[in-house]
């Protein structure tokens, strides 16, 4: 029965899989060796419910996938990096016209903020990763107030990400 | 509301509904985690680390705005039957 119930969590989105599957099979367990106690007939029954509602509920799941908004159907984090800086005009940063600047050009503020801002967003990611959601929160809070200070820097030196104006 | 007064993990889920509903609602586990991406997604529960967490046995609370979002269908529900009650009695009298 449980080799039936694994190949049907097969038919669910892989991201769904990738959050649910063990907890759902700890659960199916559980639930599995309580009924059996509880007589054949009514192991049965629930064996049934169980394969039953995992088809439909594979079919919503795949339903709400390409019916949830955009940001989310991927269920995951947008990476923040490959985001258009504030302050940055978009013909601009998706023109290519500017061009990247060493490090060292930068000033030493700057450079520390935009160091600090990338450490942030290295927490964030790894505190998701180990499903620290709480310190996932607190670090994005940080980081949110570390991009402000370095938007503020960048205007103060005339510097836009990590790059200077061609022109 | 199972997480109202304490962290969950699934198969307590399931228990408790059953028992809050006197036997009469036994959640499939399709259906529940089905429940629980929902209102993953809305952030009105979040997953939380115990001590004795584990990958296949992750426990659940109820955030802040689940908190307030459970007050408001309470609430709600409380109207509707209060307005179902009256009319009742109406009738009745």
């Amino acid at each position: 029965m449980r080799q039936a119930y694994e190949i049907l969590l097969r038919l669910y989105p892989r991201d769904f899989r990738a959050s649910f599957t063990a907890e759902m099979l700890t659960a199916f367990d559980s639930s599995a060796h309580e009924r059996r106690a509880m007589g054949r007939s009514a192991y049965l029954r629930f064996a049934l419910a169980e394969l039953a509602s995992l088809v439909v509920g594979a079919g919503k799941e795949w339903s709400a996938k390409f019916k949830t908004d955009r940001s989310l159907r991927g269920r995951s984090l947008p990476d923040r990096l490959m985001m258009r800086p504030p302050g940055v005009p978009w013909e601009a940063y998706y023109g290519n016209t500017l061009v990247k600047a060493p490090e060292s050009a930068l000033p030493r503020e700057v450079m520390e903020a935009q160091r600090r801002a990338a450490l942030l967003v290295e927490l964030i990611v790894h505190a998701i990763a180990h499903h620290d959601f709480e310190g996932a929160r607190t670090y994005s809070y940080q980081e949110r107030q570390a991009r402000e200070y370095l938007r503020l820097l960048r205007e103060k030196y005339k510097c836009w990400s990590d790059t200077w104006p061609s022109a | 509301m199972s997480l109202v007064d304490k962290p969950r993990h699934g198969y307590a889920l399931l228990k408790d509904i059953d028992a809050l509903s006197n036997g009469r609602v036994r959640l499939s586990t399709g259906t529940l985690y089905g429940a629980l991406r929902r209102l993953l997604e809305e952030m009105w529960i979040e997953r939380f680390a115990q001590e004795d967490t584990s990958r296949e046995k992750q426990a659940y609370r109820l955030t802040a705005a689940g908190r307030r979002q459970l007050r408001l269908e309470l609430d709600r529900m409380r109207q509707l039957t209060r307005a179902g009650t009256a009319r009742l009695r109406a009738r009745e009298a």
